[in-house]
């Protein structure tokens, strides 16, 4: 009886752990909702035909529901903020344990980054992953140097000192999640003008480094194996970052494996992007009306070029699919 | 066998330092050891005073070396040995006693080994004398329940006071030191009382972890601190604060120069230069830091009024003062500076108005207020708590592990943005 009790204690003291483990890491629902990116995907059907990957701007350029609407493609966009190229291969080998779609689109702008940026964005997009191989596989690639995987494994060691400072948000979604992203699409309706551009840097070197070359043939593999179309884009974005060594590395890459690339900074015009309308950081990223734009373009070419379903027809799919976007355009409107 | 591991271990743990580490504890530990067992001849003395200076100069190259840049250019690429301050007065009082007579020397090589190099305290001490220790490291003996019981929350007790407490009080120490042009006055004064409580906690949070692990393992050290913000003088204080250290500078230093067996003055002088190595076995900067107690303890009664509240306040606050060397280190000024800035910058109301911007918001003080008394109230009842929890079903002992478990977890300041994990005297 001695023994039961102290077990039973034990189990308790288990669960209360659980439980402050639960209260004090970060919602994401209201504040800082890019980290809900990740996890928004596990409550989504899985019957994707197109697959986006890649950072920030993948989520805010492209709207899985406007190409939906307009062509009837079925996508998801499985990016977060500052999604690097090794936690974009393993966010894909992840999705294809749920699902094999017919194409996957990654945007290269993460080719520039060989290393760890911070803490804070490894953060948003794994905090709230689902525990498994890749998610550990994941970490270990990720993890700055103060970081540790134990942080992740126990949120509480990373966060105990929310304790100070706990708002409404901890305890309603304590136990509920909130819908964020319309399939993955992050809305954003601010309008911020491109006016002041940072100015265009010199670099030492433009070459993108072995790690970056290692991964984009991982992804590479990783599509071949499951007979999956792979396309690379670069995403629309008026900041001078992406330089024309960048460029020619990624069309060589691209020529020499047979893989499609579109970069659209080039199209600007054609897609129709206004800069002083279409973007809600200064010409970064676009906002909803840019991304509107920008979907309807890809969407097309997405369509016409790889024979994807028109799944408006499908009596199942559009009847989900219609209920998406009503809440889409309640939101848009809101 | 449980020593054979501990001996193992330790050696082990030396190695991953450097291999360096292990050679300088071996030869302090053999040197002493067959010195020791030589005391029966003629040439004791000679023996003796060899052998503790050959060692006590190793010591004071590396406390030089460590402390003076020029030095350092001279022989670069060395590291100061793990513990050496530790060990090397723990051999000296080992010779010392031996040579008096106090105790035999140790007839067993391993069992010496074992005294010196012992893993737990050789990071922040106590500084154990071996009559202390002997009796329950050379035993035969078990891991037992009880001892495990009372190992583990004496532990987590430490734990509790170096994470809760000292990591909490560091974030606002780190804050006002960070910026001396902005945060003097007021603000100093401040940071002194505070410091106080972060030194005790974090030290003796340390010693109780050490304390705790020994137990475990069933070995007995003796407690370095008694209470000591409860003590009315300067030398009443340092009887129940780091008593290993102040009670090892008493008998192998005080005693020796002659004690309280010699005139007035020469006492007093024997009470400066004893506290005045003191400083000096902290670093070349705390010389002055000892040498102000040395001057308070001299002339103790000066300052002794017949209150007994008043007299600890006066103590409590002249030690919090003084702290200022350890507070504001690698300076000889900047401590003088700031205790005088506390007389002549009376900016406590801006203080008052800029509380919550020192790094801890209103949440964290609260935290930090109810673990201050629960760490009074622990001290100052112990002698009534301990047996009692000694009492308590094993159920209700579980509930009191667990819990403090959980207050470390939450409470505690560490992880990413915290550098809580070096216990202060460790660098000493």
């Amino acid at each position: 009886m001695k023994y039961f009790r102290i077990i039973a204690i034990i189990i308790i003291f288990i669960l209360v752990f659980i439980f402050l483990n639960k209260l004090l890491a970060p919602k994401y629902m209201e504040d800082l909702v890019e980290g809900s990116m990740t996890s928004a995907y596990y409550d989504e059907e899985k019957n994707h035909e197109v697959i986006f990957i890649g950072d920030c701007e993948v989520y805010a350029n492209f709207s899985p529901l406007e190409m939906y609407q307009n062509e009837g493609i079925v996508s998801y966009v499985r990016g977060n903020s500052q999604q690097l190229i090794w936690q974009s291969y393993y966010l894909l080998k992840e999705t294809l344990k749920y699902e094999i779609p017919k194409v996957v689109v990654f945007n290269v702008n993460s080719m520039r980054y060989d290393e760890p940026v911070s803490e804070a964005y490894n953060r948003l997009m794994i905090d709230n992953m689902k525990w498994s191989k890749e998610k550990v596989d994941l970490i270990e690639a990720s993890m700055t140097d103060e970081e540790n995987i134990l942080y992740y494994i126990f949120p509480i060691l990373r966060y105990h000192s929310r304790f100070a400072e706990l708002k409404q948000e901890d305890f309603d979604y304590l136990f509920k999640t909130k819908k964020n992203t319309y399939n993955g699409f992050l809305i954003n309706k601010n309008v911020k003008p491109a006016e002041n551009l940072p100015t265009k840097r010199r670099l030492a070197n433009y070459s993108f480094s072995d790690i970056c070359y290692d991964y984009l043939n991982k992804i590479r593999d990783l599509c071949k194996e499951n007979g999956i179309t792979l396309v690379l884009i670069k995403a629309p974005s008026l900041y001078p970052y992406w330089y024309d060594e960048y460029e020619e590395q990624i069309v060589k890459y691209s020529a020499e494996n047979a893989i499609p690339y579109y970069n659209f900074t080039k199209y600007v015009q054609e897609i129709g992007i206004d800069y002083s309308l279409d973007t809600y950081d200064g010409g970064l990223h676009l906002n909803l009306s840019g991304a509107e734009k920008m979907s309807k373009y890809f969407g097309k070419i997405l369509k016409e070029t790889f024979n994807l379903t028109d799944y408006r027809n499908d009596d199942n799919v559009s009847k989900l699919y219609e209920e998406k976007l009503k809440e889409y355009n309640k939101a848009k409107e809101a | 066998m449980l020593n054979v591991i501990i001996l193992i271990i330790s050696v082990l743990v030396y190695i991953s330092f450097g291999l360096s580490n292990l050679i300088y504890i071996l030869f302090s530990a053999l040197s002493s050891f067959f010195a020791a067992k030589h005391f029966n001849g003629k040439n004791k003395k000679l023996i003796l005073i060899l052998t503790i200076t050959v060692n006590l100069g190793i010591l004071l190259f590396f406390k030089i070396y460590s402390y003076i840049d020029i030095t350092k250019n001279i022989f670069q690429n060395i590291v100061v040995p793990i513990g050496i301050s530790y060990y090397t007065f723990q051999i000296i009082s080992y010779m010392v006693d031996v040579y008096k007579g106090k105790h035999e020397p140790e007839k067993s090589l391993f069992n010496y080994l074992l005294y010196v190099m012992y893993l737990p305290y050789i990071f922040i001490g106590p500084i154990t004398r071996y009559e202390d220790v002997s009796k329950s490291m050379f035993s035969k003996r078990k891991l037992e329940k009880d001892n495990l019981t009372y190992g583990a929350l004496r532990i987590l007790w430490g734990m509790f006071k170096k994470y809760v407490i000292a990591g909490r009080i560091a974030i606002v120490i780190g804050t006002i030191t960070k910026n001396t042009e902005a945060y003097f006055g007021a603000y100093a004064l401040l940071a002194m009382l505070l410091y106080s409580i972060e030194l005790y906690s974090d030290f003796s949070g340390g010693i109780d972890i050490v304390i705790g692990v020994s137990r475990i393992l069933g070995i007995r050290l003796k407690e370095n601190f008694n209470v000591p913000f409860m003590s009315e003088t300067l030398q009443e204080f340092w009887r129940r604060w780091h008593i290993a250290l102040s009670s090892w500078f008493r008998d192998y230093v005080y005693i020796p120069l002659g004690g309280n067996r010699c005139s007035k003055l020469r006492q007093k002088i024997n009470v400066i230069i004893t506290f005045v190595l003191s400083g000096f076995w902290h670093g070349t900067t705390y010389i002055l830091w000892g040498l102000f107690h040395g001057i308070i303890v001299a002339f103790n009664n000066v300052i002794k009024t017949k209150w007994k509240t008043l007299n600890r306040i006066i103590t409590f606050v002249i030690v919090s003062m003084l702290w200022s060397f350890f507070i504001w280190t690698n300076d000889y000024i900047l401590p003088l500076k700031m205790m005088a800035s506390v007389f002549t910058n009376f900016n406590y109301g801006e203080l008052f108005s800029n509380l919550l911007n020192l790094g801890l918001n209103i949440p964290n003080i609260i935290v930090l207020i109810i673990s201050v008394i629960a760490l009074a109230v622990f001290d100052l009842k112990k002698e009534t708590i301990i047996p009692k929890i000694k009492k308590y079903s094993p159920e209700i002992k579980t509930v009191i592990f667990c819990m403090m478990i959980l207050v470390i977890f939450v409470f505690g300041v560490y992880g990413i943005g915290f550098n809580a994990s070096e216990f202060i005297y460790s660098k000493f």
